[in-house]
């Protein structure tokens, strides 16, 4: 894989989730965005998107971090599906575990 | 020897002598001299030996030499396997498959040469049909899961629809010789007294130059190739207005791509045709030119739809798979793994049942999500196919081909935001792939792979 991933640090990612979020939330009609942070909730019952959109998400956030960074995960396979913590269920989730398998990836 | 088999198109063909049959590399040959071409050809394969119920390849194109032999070689009642340059790369295998026992070859200035293979034919279906004495025909399905299927046919039974008169029109050879769309337009063509227009490429701005310098009345064809006519402008270029019919089939044709066409030629009657390497092409009607509701059976065919699925029985079905157990039920219905919508007498083909994309469990047909993408500015193909994923089992994938280099980001936020006021948002594609290479095979039919 790509060694450029080194450079890669936490508030980048969370910069891609978020506005990433921004863009689908916005391209769903939603009229009003909600404020937006590391905080925010992606799955559940407060969670700012549905499962379409989510889905949406995770792909376009995996599509940013390869154009962007040169990085290339699969956030969502049965590892992310088996994990006793959801990586989805916030931004700040998804940033911990995009950076993890960054590391992996060295 | 036989030679009745076609006699009914001979004394036909006779009686056009002196009028236009073939127009090939510019050059016209007349109905007799075709008629001369079929003498001189049975001549020859006297000289080769070439008996009737033999397994011959005819590789070619539209030329005076291959029309002529695929005249003699079903007059003689040979089992002729037509194979054409879209299939090079599985001639050998092919070859094989049919058993082919002897070979023309065609070359590109019309020049033949007559080889051998040194097989003996013995598979069951070749021995049965051989015993009628009638003709045979052997088409390739195009396999795009899997191997391709060799469909074995009595060319007896394809041939018996063009007895009855129909239409006399100048016609372009679009579809490939060895293809039941081809074998179907030569025939029909020659069979009315209209002319053969063959082409020596079939970009778009090749297709209209043949349209305007032979005036052109029918164009049977792809929607992939009508999508590209759109979007070359080619048409803007020549005088198109010979034009009268212009059929299409083979895939799903983009409702948008329709409407399009329909909107810049309000005159020229645009018809929906239906068939299968399996069964002949179905005789069938378009409500209208700018509609997808098609009525497809005709005499010798009947259908029903099971769950949302064609099935056909037809009397010119094909005798069996060369190479893979009979698809036919216990009386004689045939799958045509064609979801279809249906209106009274009417119905609308959705897709093919393996390429539905079930996205947390709802169906997504490509060529609806592809005709909202055509309609994008900068958008010059797509192509659309399922991917697996854990969330939701599967997620829309698009391909596109862009007129003007764009952004990746940028793109997909434009087309999210075009889509949602025309798919449900299951139908949305979640991953695009902007792509330079083209995205249809030799044919011009999409490939969803």
């Amino acid at each position: 894989m790509q060694s450029t991933t080194v450079n890669l640090n936490r508030s980048e990612v969370v910069n891609v989730i978020l506005s990433a979020l921004r863009d689908v939330l916005e391209s769903q009609g939603v009229a009003e965005l909600p404020a937006l942070d590391e905080t925010t909730r992606l799955i559940g019952r407060s969670a700012a998107l549905d499962s379409m959109g989510l889905v949406t998400l995770i792909v376009e956030v995996e599509q940013r971090l390869e154009e962007a960074f040169d990085l290339v995960v699969v956030l969502a396979d049965d590892r992310a599906m088996s994990q006793t913590r959801s990586p989805f269920l916030s931004v700040a989730t998804l940033a911990d575990y995009v950076m993890q398998l960054a590391a992996e990836q060295g | 020897m036989h030679r009745q088999h076609i006699q009914w198109l001979i004394e036909r063909m006779a009686g056009w002598a002196t009028e236009p049959a073939l127009i090939w590399n510019d050059c016209t040959t007349s109905y007799g001299e075709l008629l001369e071409r079929v003498r001189f050809w049975n001549a020859f394969l006297d000289e080769h030996r070439v008996a009737p119920g033999e397994v011959v390849t005819l590789e070619g194109d539209y030329s005076p030499a291959a029309v002529s032999l695929l005249l003699a070689l079903i007059e003689r009642g040979v089992i002729v396997v037509p194979l054409t340059k879209a299939v090079e790369a599985h001639r050998e295998e092919f070859l094989e498959i049919a058993q082919v026992e002897s070979i023309v070859h065609i070359d590109e200035q019309d020049r033949w040469q007559f080889t051998r293979t040194g097989r003996t034919a013995d598979n069951a279906l070749i021995v049965a049909l051989r015993e009628t004495g009638d003709p045979g025909l052997v088409l390739f399905s195009s396999g795009s899961t899997g191997k391709s299927k060799a469909a074995l046919h009595n060319f007896a039974r394809l041939l018996e629809k063009f007895k009855t008169p129909r239409q006399r029109m100048r016609t372009i050879t679009f579809l490939l010789l060895d293809h039941i769309g081809g074998v179907n337009t030569l025939l029909y063509t020659l069979s009315n007294g209209g002319v053969v227009i063959s082409l020596r490429d079939r970009d778009p701005e090749v297709v209209c130059q043949a349209i305007e310098r032979h005036k052109a009345e029918m164009l049977p064809t792809s929607p992939t190739f009508l999508n590209l006519l759109l979007m070359s402008h080619a048409y803007e270029r020549y005088d198109l207005s010979s034009l009268k019919l212009i059929t299409y089939g083979t895939e799903v044709m983009p409702e948008s791509t329709l409407t399009r066409l329909h909107e810049l030629f309000p005159h020229i009657k645009l018809q929906q045709t239906y068939g299968l390497s399996e069964l002949g092409i179905l005789r069938s009607k378009s409500k209208d030119s700018g509609s997808l509701w098609v009525k497809v059976g005709g005499e010798g065919f009947e259908t029903k739809v099971v769950d949302g699925v064609l099935w056909i029985k037809a009397h010119s079905a094909m005798l069996g798979y060369l190479n893979a157990p009979s698809p036919f039920d216990a009386e004689g219905w045939f799958n045509t793994n064609d979801m279809v919508e249906v209106d009274g007498e009417y119905i609308r083909i959705l897709g093919r049942k393996t390429e539905i994309i079930n996205v947390g469990g709802q169906k997504v047909y490509p060529a609806e999500v592809e005709s909202v993408l055509l309609q994008m500015e900068n958008v010059v193909d797509a192509v659309v196919v399922g991917e697996p994923h854990p969330l939701t089992g599967a997620i829309v994938t698009a391909r596109v081909n862009l007129a003007q280099p764009e952004p990746a980001q940028a793109f997909r936020q434009r087309m999210r935001a075009f889509c949602r006021e025309r798919l449900a948002s299951y139908k949305i594609p979640v991953k695009v792939e902007i792509v330079d290479d083209e995205q249809f095979n030799a044919r011009y039919k999409r490939v969803r792979r």
